[in-house]
């Protein structure tokens, strides 16, 4: 069975995120990334585990600059057999979508896993247009895949129960929590890792749809103010006036 | 637990900045491994503390290790923690290819255990003492030995341990009795006991692999007879299976701290049919097992330091939430109707916090420091260069076991202390780090122990070239900060602290020329403590250098205010710390002898 697998760099989760003083991009400075955990823990350890019992191949495939190496050394380290770079800081969800379309219309997949979304924009829909481009069927969110042989069985979480759906490949599927559990790479494996293929190809020209007006962070939280018990008439007004919440 | 128990970026900044680990990958026995899976193997050893080790710390104290109906009862995820550590590598990985390990530098080694001991410090010493055990075995032991017991030691399948200490015969060794009776087969029959082993026995591992001193019948007296064996607890029988080889627990040790890492007592022969098999030449033990005891000094040190750094974090993460009194305002009055602060805001809860840092972070430079030495004195490229890092290694060895064990225990209650009340209550986690770490300065010899063999062992060998090496090396370290204007005050300084350790050093040494032995090693626990000042200084200046060079550079990976913090820390250590050498220097040089030849009524 030969495998597909998107896989993303974030930043870390407690990474204090800052703006550019356009707001317009995200400043790297002292940030630490991490392959983004849908794809890591989910989409790509399942795709090893079906790999290691069915045979064949697991490609990884990531969009991005030559610093995102550092995490699909970590994929091939974990056990994938070989890796794809699209040379090309991605704009969005389309673009990613579009450059991994093309390649995997130029090779043969039984499937192709994804995280259910990266935890940094959340955006949940490379999958999805993943699958558009393709013409094959999307499966989204799903937290176990099977294979018999023949046909696939997925299930997944939907609201007061699960869904469960068959069907052949190819197709997309985001994996979320449930689908497998985390591998850590051990020594071995991250020495292998170094002599694994990873082929670096250039992006195709793509019209892009999306451009970034603004970030902007939450409002901070106003600090505490502290009322002394005997002046409730100051509370309420504070309450009304300040906070506007009655 | 708190939700974080190490600074990763300030391991890596120390591992990868200060202290070069790419110089040492350059070396040919490490051109397999390269930054970036170093690295890696890092963060997947960050990974694999997260969820396998942290989670069970407050639980393995809670419900510790415990003799029962005959056997050694540990937490389950002992067992756990052999098998996955073993399949990750944890054991092998700084073993040589063909003894089925991957040449990893003793500095990755040092960062990797680093980490675990920092998330669970009950649970790295199973792996630990099995990676020594086999480390002897490679080392010492023939081809037979290897292949029956190595193996399955680096995969975590069997333990290793090693036994040293009897009922009569603790830190001194010459005074051991257990016996080894030859035999006419390829084994000894060994009789005896040994206490305080630990992870001598538990339930999750089949078999334990003993490294045991004992003394072959007719040996000479002292430590030039003693030999050293391995003793399975269960042998390997003619079919390839195993069968009891008559080594019983008769009991374990119930501790203040580390509850959850077994402390056993074994009882050798008591059937006669003990069999024991001996590793190299006889009457050479005492100075293999030190092969694995310089080994185990580093990591009491690293066990120590780690320690200090998660209770540094966990009283940081409260100081940073708990809100409590008022800044004093411009008048020096606080004010009543102003809002509470949190506590770090106070000075005296900052030089609690700050305390805690410039120890935790010191005695982790030190420490890589150290691993450093130890991989060029293997690997570097001439015999000079080998020479010249095993000196460094055996003078700084004491101090890289002492000054995180000592220091550790000030720095942990300081860390308690921040918590006021709630420090001593079990609902917090600094109560259980500060009863953990009071071991530290006893394991693998004591603090005295190291004084001593600080002074007059490694301080006197080779006419004290091994000192004169290191203080060629801080004065390089001065030499290269001075180029920055702001660090040339804290230069100058660590300088004078060199020139003070001379004229302590010529009044030592001339003891010696006067035949007052005791004399010279009566205060050597206060010269431990002088040099471990200063060295701690030259550590901080180290990293303040690094620090500069990088905001210079505007160098990723850190922000500046990392690296802010760093310089910021080194000036608390020459201000708060270093000045505390005056004491230990005039105690030296007064030569009071108040410590030897008393009359015993003076303790009346």
């Amino acid at each position: 069975m030969n495998i597909l697998v998107g896989i993303s760099k974030t930043p870390e989760t407690t990474a204090k995120i800052e703006f550019s003083e356009d707001g317009k991009s995200f400043k790297s400075e002292g940030v630490n990334y991490i392959m983004n955990p849908y794809d890591e823990w989910y989409a790509l350890v399942r795709a090893i585990e079906l790999k290691e019992v069915h045979g064949g191949e697991v490609t990884v495939i990531n969009v991005g600059t030559i610093s995102n190496e550092t995490v699909i050394r970590k994929a091939l380290a974990i056990g994938a057999d070989k890796a794809v770079r699209i040379n090309k800081e991605t704009s969005s969800s389309w673009d990613t979508a579009s450059q991994i379309a093309a390649y995997a219309k130029e090779h043969s997949y039984d499937i192709i896993l994804i995280g259910k979304e990266t935890i940094d924009y959340n955006g949940g829909e490379v999958g999805g247009m993943l699958a558009e481009h393709l013409g094959v069927s999307f499966i989204s969110f799903a937290s176990k895949l099977e294979f018999d042989g023949s046909v696939f069985t997925v299930e997944k979480d939907i609201e007061g129960g699960v869904e469960v759906v068959e069907l052949n490949g190819p197709f997309v599927l985001s994996a979320a929590k449930g689908l497998a559990e985390q591998r850590i790479p051990n020594m071995r494996g991250i020495m292998m890792a170094k002599r694994k293929p990873l082929e670096v190809i250039e992006p195709i020209s793509d019209e892009g749809f999306v451009t970034i007006s603004q970030f902007t962070k939450p409002a901070e939280k106003v600090g505490i103010k502290m009322v002394d018990p005997d002046q409730m008439d100051e509370l309420v007004r504070m309450l009304s006036e300040e906070s506007k919440v009655i | 637990m708190p939700s974080n128990y190490i600074a990763l970026n300030t391991l890596k900044f120390i591992l990868n900045q200060v202290h070069g680990l790419a110089d040492v990958l350059k070396l040919d026995y490490y051109s397999d491994h390269d930054m970036e899976s170093m690295n890696l193997f890092l963060d997947a050893v960050k990974d694999f503390s997260d969820r396998e080790m942290a989670p069970y710390f407050k639980e393995m104290d809670e419900q510790p290790a415990h003799f029962e109906e005959g056997k050694i009862k540990v937490h389950p995820q002992v067992g756990v923690i052999m098998k996955k550590g073993g399949a990750m590598g944890l054991i092998s990985g700084i073993f040589d290819y063909e003894d089925g390990g991957m040449q990893i530098p003793m500095m990755v080694h040092t960062a990797n255990t680093y980490i675990q001991d920092c998330a669970n410090n009950h649970m790295t010493g199973y792996m630990g003492l099995t990676l020594g055990a086999a480390e002897l075995i490679i080392h010492f032991g023939d081809a037979a030995l290897k292949a029956a017991y190595v193996p399955k030691m680096l995969t975590g399948d069997w333990a290793g341990t090693m036994c040293l200490t009897e009922p009569e015969a603790g830190s001194s060794l010459s005074d051991l009795t257990t016996k080894a009776i030859p035999t006419e087969q390829d084994y000894y029959l060994l009789k005896g006991q040994k206490i305080f082993i630990s992870g001598g026995d538990h339930e999750y591992i089949s078999n334990f692999v003993h490294l045991v001193l004992a003394r072959i019948e007719g040996a000479p007296a002292g430590t030039k007879g003693i030999s050293l064996f391995v003793v399975p607890k269960n042998r390997i029988n003619e079919h390839k299976g195993l069968e009891p080889n008559d080594v019983n627990t008769a009991g374990d040790f119930q501790k203040m701290g580390q509850r959850g890492y077994c402390t056993s007592h074994l009882m050798f022969g008591e059937n006669n049919d003990c069999r024991g098999w001996l590793v190299g030449e006889p009457h050479r033990g005492l100075k293999y097992m030190f092969l694995m005891m310089n080994g185990a000094r580093i990591a009491v040190g690293r066990g120590a330091a780690a320690i200090v750094m998660a209770a540094y974090h966990a009283s940081l993460e409260y100081a940073q939430e708990r809100v409590q009194g008022r800044k004093i305002g411009k008048l020096g009055k606080k004010k009543v109707d102003s809002l509470p602060t949190t506590i770090i805001n106070h000075a005296d809860v900052r030089r609690m916090l700050l305390l805690q840092k410039v120890v935790a972070e010191g005695s982790l430079s030190l420490l890589i420091l150290a691993s450093k030495y130890k991989d060029l004195s293997l690997h570097a490229k001439t015999p000079e260069e080998k020479e010249k890092y095993h000196l460094l290694l055996e003078i700084l060895t004491p101090i890289v076991k002492s000054y995180p064990s000592e220091m550790g225990n000030i720095a942990v209650s300081n860390g308690l202390q921040v918590l006021g009340g709630y420090g001593f209550t079990s609902e917090y986690i600094l109560q259980q780090y500060y009863r953990d770490i009071r071991i530290f300065s006893i394991y693998e010899g004591t603090t005295g122990i190291q004084s001593l063999d600080l002074l007059g062992r490694k301080a006197t060998m080779q006419g004290g070239r091994a000192i004169q090496l290191l203080i060629e090396e801080i004065k390089q370290s001065c030499s290269e900060a001075t180029k920055f204007s702001d660090l040339t005050p804290y230069t100058s300084m660590l300088e004078s602290e060199l020139e003070s350790f001379k004229e302590v050093l010529v009044v030592l040494y001339k003891l010696t020329e006067q035949g007052k032995f005791e004399l010279f090693t009566a205060d050597a626990n206060h010269f431990l403590e002088l040099l471990s000042l200063i060295i701690i200084a030259w550590m901080w200046l180290e990293m303040a250098n690094e620090s500069m060079q990088a905001i210079q550079k505007d160098e990723e990976p850190h922000k500046e205010a990392f690296y802010q913090s760093k310089i910021h820390a080194m000036k608390f250590y020459f201000n708060y710390e270093l000045p505390k050498t005056l004491g230990h220097a005039k105690i030296l040089k007064n030569v009071s002898g108040l410590t030897i030849d008393l009359d015993r009524e003076i303790f009346v």
